[in-house]
């Protein structure tokens, strides 16, 4: 049969030259066009390397693309990021959207936004957590995790630390596990969180010794003892270090919202502000672990017009950037500071639309442009 | 049929004739019936009959008319879309509407803890059109929508700004308040002068001109955009925008200030002598949401919004709460 086609095809080549032509060059076209497509899917946009410049190297943000689909856009985020003068980014790195199977590693969404962050010469600090449906009983949320599968879902974690460790120097174990919200709807439980630090920290450790591993992202509420929603951040906070959490984080990710407070006002127990992070600290301190430092990897201030928490355009403009003065000049325990949040996919059509520092069509508001400002010391 | 056949038909008499055995034949079965021949006798009927294809072709048609006729004396007919929202609204007697009394002066709590403002009355007098009841069920703003399509409201009338991307989930009413920025001057000012219809024109108008914002609002953002396209613009930030617009009464070099229309419409209620030109420089328009699976009610809101535009109450909610 392939006799009987090579005969044609010879036979058309010698009587039907035009057509032979027309065939060639179809193929060859068609192939080329393949060949580029297959090789541009496997291959960046990266342009060339680029530095921040900043006068204040604590600057972060918490970036949100972890449902931006198109490369374009993840690297206009990250480069406006960069020409805001902020140096850190924060990321999250959905457990459930990396290995929906067991064993089976999907990285590609992961490297393009960590090739294009540390392109444009940000550092990473990577927020992991959200459990695929393979690692949780049925009917729970992608918060959940039962102990049994702590040592999953720290394998997942020495994967990523072990793969980005040329690019990634920061891993958040889990978020905000003193709401019962960010931990599957059960009762939260500060020993169950320090254990679940006791499986995953040796096992990022021993995929990359160098990684910096943070843990807390407390939410800073003032819940009172037996509320079934959460626990206050600083009693959190105090029970994991009874439950033995020390050896197990190497810095203190801590969330510190503003709401109408400015940032000069003086931190309570029965407040919260952004120097409530000064009384983490303190803990911290009171328990040994002095010598370790903290990070903001959420926070900041909101400028809706309804919201009840809600300040001012102009005072949120005018407290981010004195936040960042603060952890500059204040606090040498505070690594970095990243704000919540630089731009979103969609429109969340609420409040929440007013923590962002650009529109979701990439149109700096005006807390962009201010702060980028005073990064560069204008 | 042959050209030859064509031209006989064409002939009077062939036509009277065919014609006369065409109503021959339409009357024969009706004679039949009557038991005056034998054509449709009850052998026939039984010779229908034994098929069964035809008795079901025959059982579903009769049942299909049935279900026409039974729908224009429940419903109103076939043709018109089915509502339950709309239906429920009916049996219930009330239309129930879910808003944030925390936005004043859109809605808010009054000094008896009653809702109040704008979207309230508003709400009041569309129920009032319809002959029904007006329920107002307090929500939080971010559950307006969950609310509304679980079914605990029929609508949401919240100041509730229209976002495409929900239009697969709830159906939006049109705008009913525009809250958008707009360019507002003193009274005495040139430029009330100018024609502007599209948004375009603003930035060649303010070229030049020195501009009075509230300090990283949407007005600044859309200063800054307007800087984009004419750089001699100059913005003059405030903290407020009452500061804003007490210095575009007060101060000479400022031209013209970029505020939203429901700080315009308010100071002008003060007595601000100050008023827009041209259209919203950036949209905000607030709506009326309802179920997806309510069109009905979609276009009874419609209808309601557009009368009371019409016979000005509309406008009188605007001198009442905004002024």
């Amino acid at each position: 049969m392939i006799a009987d086609w090579f005969a044609h095809i010879r036979r058309l080549l010698t009587e039907k030259p035009p057509v032979a032509l027309l065939i060639v060059t179809v193929i060859v076209v068609s192939s080329a066009s393949l060949l580029s497509r297959l090789l541009a899917n496997d291959s960046l946009m990266l342009g060339p390397p680029r530095q921040v410049v900043s006068i204040n190297s604590k600057m972060g943000i918490h970036t949100r693309l972890t449902d931006e689909v198109e490369e374009a856009k993840i690297k206009q985020s990250l480069e406006m990021v960069r020409e805001m003068g902020a140096s850190w980014i924060v990321e999250y790195f959905p457990w459930a959207y990396v290995e929906r199977e067991p064993g089976v590693f999907k990285w590609k969404h992961s490297d393009m936004v960590i090739q294009h962050a540390h392109h444009q010469g940000l550092k990473i600090v990577a927020r992991l957590g959200f459990v695929p449906e393979w690692a949780r009983p049925p009917e729970t949320t992608p918060l959940y995790l039962d102990e049994e599968n702590f040592e999953a879902f720290g394998r997942y974690a020495a994967e990523f630390a072990a793969r980005y460790q040329e690019q990634v120097g920061y891993i958040i174990i889990w978020n905000e596990p003193n709401l019962s919200l960010e931990w599957g709807f059960q009762p939260v439980d500060p020993a169950k969180y320090v254990r679940m630090l006791q499986v995953v920290y040796p096992m990022i450790k021993a995929a990359n010794p160098n990684v910096q591993v943070l843990a807390g992202a407390l939410a800073p509420t003032l819940a009172l003892p037996g509320d079934p929603n959460g626990m206050n951040d600083l009693d959190f906070l105090q029970r994991m270090y009874d439950a033995d959490a020390a050896p197990y984080f190497d810095a203190l990710a801590i969330h510190a919202y503003g709401w109408h407070s400015a940032p000069d006002d003086p931190p309570a127990p029965d407040v919260v502000n952004l120097r409530r992070s000064e009384l983490l600290r303190a803990i911290m301190v009171e328990n040994g672990d002095a010598a370790k430092s903290a990070m903001i990897t959420e926070g900041g201030w909101n400028d809706h017009p309804r919201w009840t928490r809600a300040v001012r355009p102009g005072q949120r403009i005018e407290y981010t950037i004195r936040a960042y003065e603060v952890a500059q000049q204040e606090w040498p325990w505070m690594e970095a500071v990243a704000f919540w949040a630089f731009r979103y996919p969609w429109d969340a059509k609420s409040y929440q639309d007013y923590f962002t520092f650009v529109r979701t069509d990439f149109e700096p508001k005006p807390i962009y442009s201010e702060v980028a400002k005073y990064a560069a010391g204008e | 049929m042959d050209p030859e056949q064509r031209i006989k038909i064409h002939d009077p008499q062939i036509l009277k004739l065919a014609a006369q055995q065409l109503f021959e034949s339409v009357q024969a079965p009706r004679n039949n019936i009557n038991g005056n021949n034998s054509l449709f006798t009850r052998n026939t009927l039984l010779q229908f009959t034994a098929n069964p294809i035809r008795v079901i072709a025959c059982a579903i048609l009769a049942v299909f008319g049935a279900a026409i006729i039974a729908s224009f004396v429940v419903g109103g007919g076939i043709f018109t879309p089915t509502d339950p929202t709309w239906r429920a609204m009916q049996q219930r007697g009330s239309w129930r509407v879910g808003m944030d009394p925390s936005f004043p002066p859109f809605e808010l709590l009054d000094e008896h803890g009653q809702m109040a403002g704008y979207d309230v009355e508003l709400a009041r007098a569309m129920a009032a059109r319809w002959n029904l009841r007006l329920e107002l069920v307090p929500i939080g703003f971010d559950s307006l929508l969950d609310a509304l399509q679980t079914g605990q409201i029929d609508s949401i009338v919240s100041a509730l700004p229209y976002d495409p991307r929900a239009t697969q989930n709830v159906r939006y009413s049109p705008p009913y308040f525009e809250a958008g920025i707009r360019l507002v001057v003193r009274a005495d000012s040139p430029l009330l002068s100018q024609s502007i219809v599209e948004v375009e024109q603003f930035s060649a108008l303010l070229a030049n001109q020195r501009l009075a914002v509230e300090w990283g609002s949407a007005g600044d953002m859309v200063g800054r955009r307007l800087q984009q396209a004419a750089a001699t613009i100059e913005l003059q930030p405030f903290s407020t925008p009452e500061e804003a617009v007490s210095a575009l009464l007060t101060d000479a070099s400022i031209d013209a200030l970029l505020v939203d229309n429901i700080t315009l419409l308010t100071m002008q209620g003060q007595g601000a002598a100050i008023s827009a030109v041209g259209p919203a420089l950036e949209a905000n328009p607030y709506v009326i949401a309802s179920p997806i699976t309510a069109p009905v009610l979609q276009q009874e809101i419609a209808d309601a919004l557009q009368a009371l535009s019409a016979d000005g109450t509309l406008q009188g909610l605007t001198i009442q709460w905004l002024r």
